[in-house]
């Protein structure tokens, strides 16, 4: 009698189990409004660039909606918070998966992105990486995310030419234990060393500490002519703080973490004169203007520097959904892969068989008068 | 630099640092001895010190003039501000829970810090803020050790409020309290005296000398963030248990010396200075195995 019951209860929620599916699935192809998903950090340390990412996503849903929305269906966007930890990341991809949308644009912090790669690609969810550009999100990508940001190889690169530019000869390089600080260190050192020049310090600060006083010294000790931050902004600031105090004087480079206006605000007059490979910055590019003009108009602060990568990411999404002529997971990534030359603010997008950007998209800015200037 | 010259910056880089976790595990040890609490939200006054002092700073700036007497009354100010605000923290959370078991406290403890580092992760958005303070950092050397205004004025500072403390601990009537009530709370009540007034004391010069260590950490490093509370309330915790935890004496001798260890061992080479958070937690082990009592610390009978 016992397993009748629960045979029946199985019976039940299989049918019930089949039903729901159903029904939840009716949005993709019925007619309504269609989700798409915002994955960045609203919240944490890395909340600044997450914001603005956030607000350029909407804005240019904002836009698109304005003209017809996408296979004359209008977007509506939901925002899952990664906070830049790869636990809460999992947590916020999990939640987008679950309110079943179509597709995520986003991933600003790469070691928060990393863990959600198998959960979308699983899911069967196109995933638009805007920002995090880390090499090893290419090991780990199961096909379903495409990175429109140059990777960590393009940008160390970049940092080692505008180095040997500057004349210098040894560098020192610091992390702060971050996917990809940690990675563009690698590749970095691995770059220079390639070139026959010295890395006379490798160094990692701890996220959360104040003091980078052991950090300072053992770098004021080996005396390198250069020293490159990979990290973010916060930190960076305090670090380029405390290295100038100690009476640092050679060259000192941050990368695109701590591209935001937030370091020279943050670190003042001590910034002055430092570089930084950043990313295609929406203030340097001619066909941005309208873009900040729009992103002013609708929010109370500046464009930091992935919301233009944001912009373009969620209007590729949207010219993929069309071109694939559906909302399909398979037909939208398939529309996604053949991409080719689209226009976007930041330059134009295809994609390699490794599903990365297939140019170096990096510009080197030097800090001048507490704003970024272009430095080339 | 040579040897010699990193010897000199890290013993003076170290006993900075240590003079801050000093002033921070005061507070862990003054609440510990008094209210057998260990008191996680201590780290977030310190916070919250910092933070108080930034608004003030930017209010008060443009009336003083003077950059450091700017930072003095704006550092004053607040220190009052906050050790009314750990007093407020003792009144509402903790002072209903003195009754119950410790882990009930202890837990309270946990979500007062929650509550204080979410304000103002809230207020803040999450974002690092400038510390402003316009001074400028003109370097000059003493012998082979480079040295700036502020740093010799901090460390003279952290040490004067330590001094302070010590002789209020010795010298007064409500010191005399304190350690009389850390011995024995209950007969302390029946001798007459105000056991609530004194705890409620002990948390304001606890959280006041937080709040100082907190606006002193954003001077040093002119930026505050609404996390900057956690690591260095791990590490004055560290101080606190290495010093005796409960022994003022011990907190201000286990941060200095936490310091100067960590200073130190960064400095061997080929291990990195990611391994400094590393050093003070294996020290903590160390002490917690060995010498559970601490330095200062007397081995008591428990009182039945």
């Amino acid at each position: 009698m016992r397993k009748h019951w629960i045979l029946m209860l199985v019976a039940v929620l299989f049918v019930f189990g089949v039903f729901g599916c159903a029904q939840d699935a009716a949005p993709v192809d019925g007619e309504g409004d269609v989700l798409i998903g915002i994955m960045v950090p609203v919240t944490g340390s890395e909340a600044a660039d997450g914001i603005d990412m956030e607000n350029a996503a909407k804005l240019a849903v904002e836009e698109i909606n304005a003209a017809g929305g996408v296979l004359g269906r209008m977007i509506v966007t939901t925002t899952g918070d990664d906070e830049c930890d790869p636990s809460k990341a999992t947590a916020a991809a999990s939640k987008l998966i679950s309110e079943e949308v179509v597709a995520v644009v986003g991933g600003y912090c790469s070691g928060a992105t990393l863990p959600t790669l198998s959960l979308y690609g699983d899911a069967g969810i196109p995933f638009v990486i805007a920002a995090a550009n880390a090499t090893s999100l290419i090991d780990e990508n199961p096909g379903w995310a495409y990175m429109i940001n140059s990777t960590g190889d393009a940008q160390a690169a970049k940092a080692v030419e505008w180095f040997k530019n500057l004349g210098v000869e040894s560098i020192a390089l610091v992390d702060d234990g971050s996917a990809f600080s940690v990675d563009l260190k690698d590749q970095t050192k691995s770059q220079w060393g390639a070139e026959g020049y010295a890395v006379l310090a490798e160094d990692r600060v701890e996220t959360g500490t104040q003091d980078f006083s052991a950090v300072v010294t053992r770098i004021m000790a080996a005396n390198p002519d250069g020293v490159y931050w990979t990290a973010y902004q916060g930190l960076g600031a305090l670090l380029i703080k405390q290295l100038r105090e100690n009476g640092y004087e050679g060259v000192i480079m941050v990368g695109d973490g701590s591209s935001a206006q937030e370091l020279i605000d943050l670190a003042g007059a001590d910034a002055e004169g430092v570089y930084c490979t950043a990313p295609p910055v929406v203030d340097f590019l001619p066909a941005a203007q309208s873009f900040i003009e729009g992103y002013n108009n609708s929010f109370p602060r500046e464009p930091g520097a992935y919301a233009g990568l944001m912009y373009d990411a969620t209007y590729l999404l949207v010219d993929a959904i069309e071109r694939a002529g559906s909302f399909d997971g398979e037909a939208v990534k398939a529309a996604l892969a053949a991409t080719s030359g689209f226009e976007g603010i930041t330059g134009p997008v295809s994609f390699t068989p490794q599903n990365t950007l297939n140019r170096s998209n990096f510009v080197i800015l030097v800090a001048k008068d507490g704003r970024w200037a272009l430095a080339e | 630099m040579t040897a010699w010259e990193v010897f000199l910056q890290q013993l003076f880089n170290g006993l900075l640092v240590g003079s801050f976790y000093g002033l921070v595990a005061i507070g862990y040890s003054m609440v510990y001895g008094i209210i057998k609490l260990l008191n996680f939200a201590h780290a977030d006054i310190y916070m919250s010190g910092a933070f108080c002092g930034l608004v003030l700073l930017g209010f008060l700036t443009p009336y003083i003039g003077n950059a450091w007497l700017g930072i003095v009354v704006s550092l004053l100010i607040s220190m009052v501000a906050v050790g009314l605000l750990g007093v407020l923290i003792q009144r509402v959370a903790y002072r209903p829970m003195l009754k119950a078991p410790r882990l009930s406290i202890l837990i309270t403890a946990l979500a007062v810090s929650m509550i204080l580092y979410n304000t103002v992760m809230i207020i803040t958005q999450g974002q690092y803020k400038p510390f402003t303070t316009g001074l400028v950092h003109e370097s000059f050397y003493i012998g082979a050790l480079r040295m700036t205004e502020t740093r010799l004025v901090l460390l003279i500072a952290a040490l004067a409020l330590m001094l302070m403390l010590h002789l209020f601990i010795t010298r007064t009537m409500y010191g005399k309290a304190m350690r009389a009530i850390s011995l024995d709370r209950d007969t302390c009540q029946l001798m007459g005296i105000n056991v609530y007034q004194i705890v409620a004391i002990t948390f304001f010069v606890g959280s006041a000398l937080a709040a100082a260590a907190g606006i002193m950490a954003g001077v040093y490093y002119g930026t505050v963030h609404f996390f900057m509370g956690f690591l260095i309330g791990l590490k004055a915790f560290t101080a606190a248990v290495i010093g005796g935890i409960g022994i003022i004496p011990g907190a201000m001798l286990g941060g200095l010396l936490l310091g100067l260890l960590e200073a130190f061992g960064t400095q061997i080479p080929f291990i990195g200075s990611q391994w400094r958070d590393v050093f003070s937690f294996v020290f903590l082990i160390l002490f917690l195995i060995f010498k559970p009592n601490g330095l200062l610390g007397r081995i008591e009978s428990e009182r039945m």
